[in-house]
């Protein structure tokens, strides 16, 4: 390699590579799941693919030019919609404030003064009826994004 | 500060000639440019939440009849970023103007598209907007800095139709080739100048660097890239020609490229045919000018193109 080859690729992100797109199986875990804990409608997520890196799920448009663009050195590829927590999956702010509105279940309306106390905290005393797990936060009518609930607290996610 | 003034009017005197009504676009640049925003559809589409929102914050809010989603705010002089609104990624701030060169070139789902310019991301956030979300965007842009901003406003608006890649345009790897490639090219900001605000800086930037040279290879390299009919869009925020027709006219002398007409939304003025008398290649009266002092936003040059072979 010459050294104004290397002095270029010093500049790209070493985490710069494409992700890989998932197997159907793994397609249809994270449906099952997004369905299961949020009522989110697989359908919702036909126009697009997911893609894998060793953390995380990315969400992409679906194309049939992906293998044409797997040429180019890419910085990031589609929206970062979930990330593996051990052997949970950890919803994305970003991935939950797009498609929020399409979930059904586990979703916590906070009033503006609870949520206000959340996001300066990070973490209040809170009891819920709701299983245990990562939830949607809501506040007069707008999506916030992800947050877990344990028993009797609720830990923000919100960036 | 009257140095400055009279530096300015002496600085756009040489475009007396080809600004329409130039005392009225003088008087203009002593006035704030205008603030917009356009409202993101991809999470959002009733513009009232926001709006009842913005104006708890102080804010008046005005929908603009020609470009829809996109809203008018005063205070001007007042930022957007530190709103919920901006935080939640219902909005994207940006100047009206930016979204004619989007308009010009008409993205459909499905498309490949490339945005060789693309940081900090309106337009290829509002193609993400105009296509639902489901054409192909390759945004680019040669700062490693600048895509860390583009990447984070494509999370923040949610679009999940795009990569990024870290290129300098003029050498944009050709293995791929795009049904669309807009160009916005680095420029020296004229359009958005006012006495005694951020434009100053940019337009003395000028003469420093060749900015029409590098205008040129971006355009020529954009060309390379599309598939054959593909189109092309460049476009500026100057009113300077040497930035503007002559660089299109470059690439329509270097390779077999077409102008094409196309519907503006806002009102617009020919593209020259000659400059200080240089004459141009005579289809460039289809490329559009925008001053800002017509259209109350930063002026804009958006030339549209197609490749012919």
């Amino acid at each position: 390699m010459s050294r104004k080859n290397r002095r270029n690729r010093k500049k790209m992100d070493p985490r710069a590579t494409w992700p890989r797109p998932v197997s159907p199986e793994e397609r249809a875990r994270i449906l099952r799941f997004l369905e299961e804990r949020f009522g989110f409608p697989p359908e919702i997520f036909e126009p697009y693919e997911f893609l894998a890196t060793a953390k995380n799920y990315w969400l992409f448009v679906r194309t049939p030019h992906l293998e044409n663009l797997s040429k180019l050195k890419i910085q990031t590829a589609g929206l970062l919609f979930l990330r593996k927590v051990g052997d949970y999956l950890k919803p994305t702010t970003a991935a939950l404030q797009r498609f929020g509105r399409y979930a059904t279940r586990n979703l916590v309306e906070l009033d503006r003064l609870t949520l206000d106390r959340l996001r300066l905290e990070k973490k209040i005393p809170l009891k819920l009826e709701i299983e245990p797990g990562y939830v949607i936060l809501t506040c007069e009518g707008q999506i916030w994004g992800c947050a877990l609930y344990l028993p009797e607290k609720l830990i923000s996610y919100l960036p | 500060m009257a140095e400055t003034f009279e530096l300015a009017d002496r600085y756009f005197e040489r475009y007396q000639e080809i600004i329409p009504d130039y005392e009225k676009f003088l008087t203009s640049l002593a006035e704030p440019l205008p603030l917009y925003f356009r409202l993101n559809t991809l999470k959002i589409r009733d513009p009232e939440p926001v709006l009842r929102g913005l104006h708890r914050q102080g804010f008046e809010v005005e929908p603009v009849e020609a470009i829809p989603w996109f809203f008018r705010v005063e205070p001007r002089e007042a930022s957007l970023g530190n709103t919920e609104e901006y935080y939640l990624g219902l909005i994207y701030p940006m100047t009206l103007s930016s979204s004619l060169p989007v308009y010009a070139l008409e993205p459909h789902p499905g498309e490949l598209i490339l945005d060789l310019c693309a940081a900090p991301g309106s337009k290829t956030t509002q193609i993400a907007q105009l296509t639902e979300d489901q054409a192909v965007l390759v945004a680019n842009d040669r700062r490693l800095d600048r895509i860390t901003a583009l990447v984070a406003n494509l999370r923040r608006l949610g679009v999940a139709c795009a990569v990024t890649t870290v290129y300098r345009g003029e050498q944009f790897p050709l293995e791929v080739s795009f049904d669309k490639v807009l160009v916005d090219a680095p420029c020296s900001g004229e359009g958005r100048y006012r006495k005694g605000y951020e434009g100053e800086l940019l337009y003395q930037k000028e003469g420093r660097t060749n900015l029409s040279g590098i205008q040129k290879g971006l355009l020529v390299r954009a060309y390379d890239l599309l598939k054959p009919g593909g189109v092309l869009v460049y476009s500026t925020c100057t009113l300077n020609p040497e930035e503007n027709e002559a660089v299109v006219d470059y690439l329509l002398r270097k390779r077999q490229a077409e102008l094409l007409d196309w519907e503006a939304p806002l009102p617009s003025h020919p593209g020259l045919t000659e400059w200080q008398g240089r004459p141009f290649h005579p289809d460039l009266r289809k490329a559009r000018r925008f001053y800002s002092h017509e259209i109350g936003a930063v002026g804009f040059f958006v030339a549209k193109l197609r490749r012919t072979a």
